[in-house]
């Protein structure tokens, strides 16, 4: 019965290098090889082997350690507050609600306008003069606020309209994930008398949590590179407050055309990336 | 959704407290989109008109124009709003056979390396493409592929989690299929052809949005493989209008609304073969 099947092996994989040769092609070429690419110009200087000296030397300056500090704190701050935020939309969304379907459809709805749109119209709701933002608070009584031209209110102005073009996204894997979960489970809970804080917490939340990795993990990812909204917006500034990693290794390459110091900057961020990543999978996957 | 009745709150509860935290909730998503449409169908002079005292006709425009539009597709936008169609046109089309004839590779032949090319797809995806879009740039003016549709649309073509959703696919269809081609001698080809693509139709959409949504949404990218003006992308054009000296808000806002109408058109109506499917990719295994 299974004669047939040994033939055709060898033949299939000779086929199977022709199917699959496109699109290794495509990834070794423009996602490996310019991994690679950086990490050879990281250790050159006008075209001289010199080691480590350009990471010692990002190391000591002061801007990229406050680059690198900046972005690090915009994730832990923004990371969490996201998924957060998205966890209880998915819960609220969730319910059998009248219109639950569109009031789903309109936390949905900036996910589909490019980060770059959605930067540029809030960029002009946040002016500090003729934006919408004062004058809404003017309603209340709130006195006019800086957002993105003060060195305080930059990252959060930006942390907020990051928010609200990703958090409905995030949202959708996750009430994806809760559609998963059994009914019998909460069922149970139910039978035992447990309330519905100690059921989500319980039982939902565990149940939750290889979509909550997933998100976390590609949250942090999408976090680590922003960079429209910086680039167009703020420039990394004021005073380098909103100087984030992408963005400073943007300026390194194109706008003091530093090839090498922004090539160790890539890798830099590949390797911080891959880390917390790694960390945050280890974590999930260790605990409970 | 399959909520049941025990564990749910009561109805008093949906009505009167979840449901308006419901629509506040949307209300706050949908303001900015609402403000963003009405100050770009209003004459230009109205934009920054209704802000102080500030009146609900901020975003309920009461006279319309399109003065804002007609500027606008006067100057160099139509030809970046095209440029961008052409390339995400050309990924969707090119990256679909790619990706599907990667993923038909990965899940249909059997051979002895095949675990070790998916762990090769895996790790590539697991490199974020913004994070080495400056090196590659580099590498791609070397290879003088730079102010070319070519340089726009190459990086999109091999995507992970397109390969990664499509294989998913793939695994599903009845192994029998394949045997059956293989006894009356069809080829490969035709195998992946006609019975594994033809099957495939809701995967091949959802693939089809990622690869377009990745190309739409780009902007690190054009930015840096572009200094042609010709082939600046949409968003890349508008971005540097923002950077003039005397940029006008209605212009900003209509090029916005273009920007943001064409995924939207296209993403709604197929909303439910994009979230679900990228969602069951990235949970299961």
């Amino acid at each position: 019965m299974r004669v047939g099947r040994r033939a055709p092996l060898g033949n299939e994989a000779a086929v199977a290098v022709l199917f699959l040769a496109p699109a290794l092609i495509a990834l070794v070429l423009f996602r490996i090889v310019p991994t690679g690419y950086a990490v050879v110009e990281s250790v050159r200087l006008k075209g001289e082997f010199v080691g480590l000296d350009n990471y010692r030397f990002l190391l000591d300056s002061d801007s990229f350690r406050r680059s690198l500090t900046t972005t690090l704190v915009f994730g832990a701050v923004l990371n969490p507050a996201q998924i957060g935020l998205a966890l209880a939309l998915a819960v609220l969304l969730i319910q059998r609600l009248p219109g639950a379907r569109l009031w789903r459809t309109l936390v949905f709805l900036p996910v589909a306008v490019p980060l770059l749109v959605s930067a540029l119209v809030w960029g002009i709701a946040f002016r500090p003069d003729d934006g919408i933002f004062n004058a809404v608070l003017a309603v209340v009584g709130v006195a006019k606020q800086p957002f993105l031209t003060s060195p305080d209110q930059a990252l959060p102005s930006i942390m907020l309209l990051a928010s609200w073009a990703g958090v409905g996204y995030w949202m959708i894997f996750l009430i994806a994930g809760l559609q998963d979960i059994p009914p019998e489970y909460a069922e149970a809970a139910a039978v035992d008398g447990a309330g519905w804080w100690r059921t989500f917490r319980q039982i939902t939340l565990p149940l939750l949590r290889r979509p909550l990795a997933f998100v976390l993990v590609a949250d942090t990812v999408a976090n680590f590179l922003l960079f429209a909204p910086v680039q167009v917006l703020t420039r990394g500034g004021p005073r380098e407050a909103t100087n984030l990693l992408m963005f400073e290794v943007y300026r390194q390459a194109y706008t003091f055309g530093d090839l090498a110091l922004a090539s160790a900057e890539v890798v830099v961020v590949v390797v911080v990336m891959v880390a917390v990543v790694f960390v945050q999978f280890r974590l999930l996957r260790s605990d409970g | 959704m399959s909520r049941i009745q025990s564990q749910e709150p009561s109805k008093l509860i949906r009505y009167a407290v979840l449901t308006p935290l419901a629509m506040l909730v949307a209300a706050l998503f949908v303001l900015p989109l609402l403000w963003m449409l009405a100050s770009a169908v209003r004459p230009p002079r109205d934009i920054l008109r209704y802000l102080s005292p500030l009146s609900l006709r901020v975003i309920v425009p009461t006279d319309y124009s399109t003065e804002s539009f007609r500027a606008l597709l006067d100057g160099p936008f139509p030809r970046a709003v095209a440029n961008s169609l052409i390339v995400s046109g050309v990924t969707v089309v090119a990256g679909l056979v790619v990706c599907s004839m990667a993923a038909f590779g990965l899940s249909v032949l059997r051979f002895r390396l095949r675990g070790v090319l998916f762990a090769v797809v895996v790790v590539s995806f697991l490199v974020p493409f913004d994070a080495i879009a400056i090196p590659l740039a580099s590498l791609f003016r070397t290879w003088n592929l730079q102010n070319s549709y070519a340089g726009l649309v190459l990086p999109g073509i091999g995507n992970g989690l397109a390969i990664f959703l499509l294989r998913q696919f793939f695994l599903g269809i009845p192994w029998e299929l394949r045997e059956a081609a293989l006894v009356d001698g069809a080829s490969w080809w035709r195998i992946f052809w006609s019975i594994y693509l033809r099957l495939s139709g809701p995967a091949l959409v959802s693939a089809g949005l990622i690869l377009f949504v990745f190309q739409w949404q780009a902007y690190l990218w054009p930015l840096l493989i572009v200094s042609n003006q010709r082939l600046d992308v949409a968003s890349v054009a508008l971005a540097k209008y923002l950077g003039q000296f005397d940029f006008d808000f209605g212009q900003l806002f209509a090029g916005a609304v273009i920007v943001a109408i064409i995924p939207m058109l296209i993403l709604l109506p197929l909303q439910r073969f994009f979230a679900p499917s990228i969602a069951r990719a990235g949970i299961k295994d």
